[in-house]
């Protein structure tokens, strides 16, 4: 069964208030690195809309890499979040969703991807960089933002299913 | 293909994915450009704000500029009300002190003078003046309780005062040189011609008994004789201020040299002083020598 996308609105409306938290959370990189995660692999990605969601993933990179005042040379994250982004909302198009599983997995190999990406990106535009453990944090605890990003953009009633 | 191209074109998503491209590729070139990149643009933007930064650098130096200059100003203003009211004092207490300073210098002049007459000398002080009535006279504050007498000389370091011609028990009169009715014995300078001095008032007065042979100058000075013995010989009574030819004498006017309307402490001559006094021989003050080898 295919599952009804969700309002624009309403999507923007989550994208612009996580943004707000990756900004407010920066004294506590694992958290702004999970909730940059949320925005980029579980908000932001919309079929059919792939310029809004660019524009917040870019957005979301631009404010991490901001906020942290690390690198010598900003814009890494910017374009694996890009990059991400553009993928997801093309297998949202071309796989819709079924159900929250599916959603898990999904979001678990964009999630891989997505560090991968991100740690490449930065490397080649600031040079090698300390890891850290946001991405073993944000894979972690998946399940909880994956289940929680489901709701969000799926409420139960309009899925149907408890 | 014609219409598909079209769509590409001009359609709205044609354009979303025509903006997706270039933020695609712009934030890919701008990632491989790598750090060198961004220090070249670093480098840019420190050049492009560095005006801005130059100004904003003279703009605070000129604001403490200011504020220095301000303080200053403070400091300075505080400083001239400090050293206004300093000034006040300080000529408040010099007008308080001027009496006493005038009477102090007064009194060195008269130690000075003390000095070179060898003389047993006294001092008064003169406590009122009665100059502008008709035989007035100066009042000094001493009378009978200091041994004073009648007929005493006065004088002060610019020339005679008078003769007392009252005592009392604790005050005295003068009658000033320049009075109708005091005489003094007096004598020119160059030509040692002899007269009695009578007064013309207005510290002007007249020598008598001068004979038309005596060659007289004006400006000459006039000292006393001796020969009244009231006043040694010598001491200065004024200087020739007019010279005319009499029928028997010569008419010589002279202005007293003792400014009798400003004296403030007068020194007194014993009475019956000798004729003529010899100023004392002052020792020259001897310095001990110095041992070799002493500080």
């Amino acid at each position: 069964m295919r599952l009804p996308a969700p309002s624009s609105l309403r999507q923007h409306l989550f994208c612009g208030a996580t943004l707000a938290l990756v900004a407010l959370t920066a004294p506590f990189p694992v958290v702004q690195v999970i909730l940059h995660a949320l925005l980029v692999l579980a908000l932001a990605p919309r079929s059919g809309a792939a310029l809004s969601g660019a524009l917040w993933a870019v957005a979301a990179g631009w404010v991490l890499e901001g906020t942290l005042r690390l690198y010598p040379h900003l814009g890494g994250t910017a374009w694996a979040n890009l990059t991400v982004v553009l993928l997801a909302g093309w297998m949202a198009g071309r796989w819709p969703l079924e159900g929250l599983r599916g959603w898990l997995a999904r979001l678990a190999g964009l999630g891989l991807l997505h560090g991968l990406l991100v740690h490449g990106a930065v490397r080649l535009a600031a040079g090698p960089h300390p890891w850290g453990w946001g991405w073993l944090g944000s894979l972690l605890t998946l399940p909880l933002w994956g289940w929680f990003s489901w709701r969000l953009l799926h409420p139960p009633a309009d899925t149907g299913r408890r | 293909m014609a219409l598909r191209a079209s769509r590409w074109r001009w359609s709205r998503a044609g354009w979303q994915r025509l903006a997706l491209v270039l933020l695609w590729v712009g934030h890919g070139t701008w990632v491989l450009m790598g750090p060198p990149s961004g220090q070249r643009w670093g480098h840019a933007s420190e050049a492009l704000a560095r005006p801005s930064q130059g100004l904003a650098a003279r703009w605070a130096e000129w604001r403490l500029a200011q504020q220095d200059a301000a303080l200053s100003l403070t400091e300075l203003r505080a400083d001239r009300t400090r050293l206004a009211a300093e000034l006040e004092q300080v000529r408040l207490r010099a007008t308080r002190e001027a009496p006493r300073q005038a009477e102090a210098d007064e009194a060195v002049r008269l130690l000075g003078l003390k000095k070179h007459i060898p003389l047993e000398l006294g001092a008064a002080r003169v406590i009122f003046s009665t100059r502008p009535a008709v035989f007035g006279g100066l009042i000094l504050d001493q009378g009978l309780d200091r041994g004073l007498v009648q007929d005493q000389g006065v004088l002060v370091p610019e020339g005679i005062v008078g003769r007392l011609w009252s005592v009392s028990a604790t005050q005295s009169k003068i009658l000033p040189a320049d009075a109708p009715n005091a005489s003094v014995g007096v004598m020119l300078m160059r030509s040692r011609a002899t007269g009695v001095l009578q007064g013309l008032g207005s510290g002007r007065a007249l020598i008598r008994y001068v004979s038309n042979q005596e060659v007289v100058q004006v400006g000459e000075a006039v000292l006393t004789s001796g020969l009244d013995r009231v006043f040694p010989r010598g001491l200065l009574v004024g200087y020739v201020a007019e010279v005319t030819q009499g029928d028997l004498e010569l008419r010589v006017i002279l202005n007293l040299s003792a400014p009798l309307d400003r004296v403030s402490a007068v020194l007194l001559l014993p009475p019956q002083p000798p004729v003529e006094v010899q100023p004392p021989l002052l020792a020259p003050d001897v310095k001990p020598a110095k041992k070799r080898g002493t500080p």
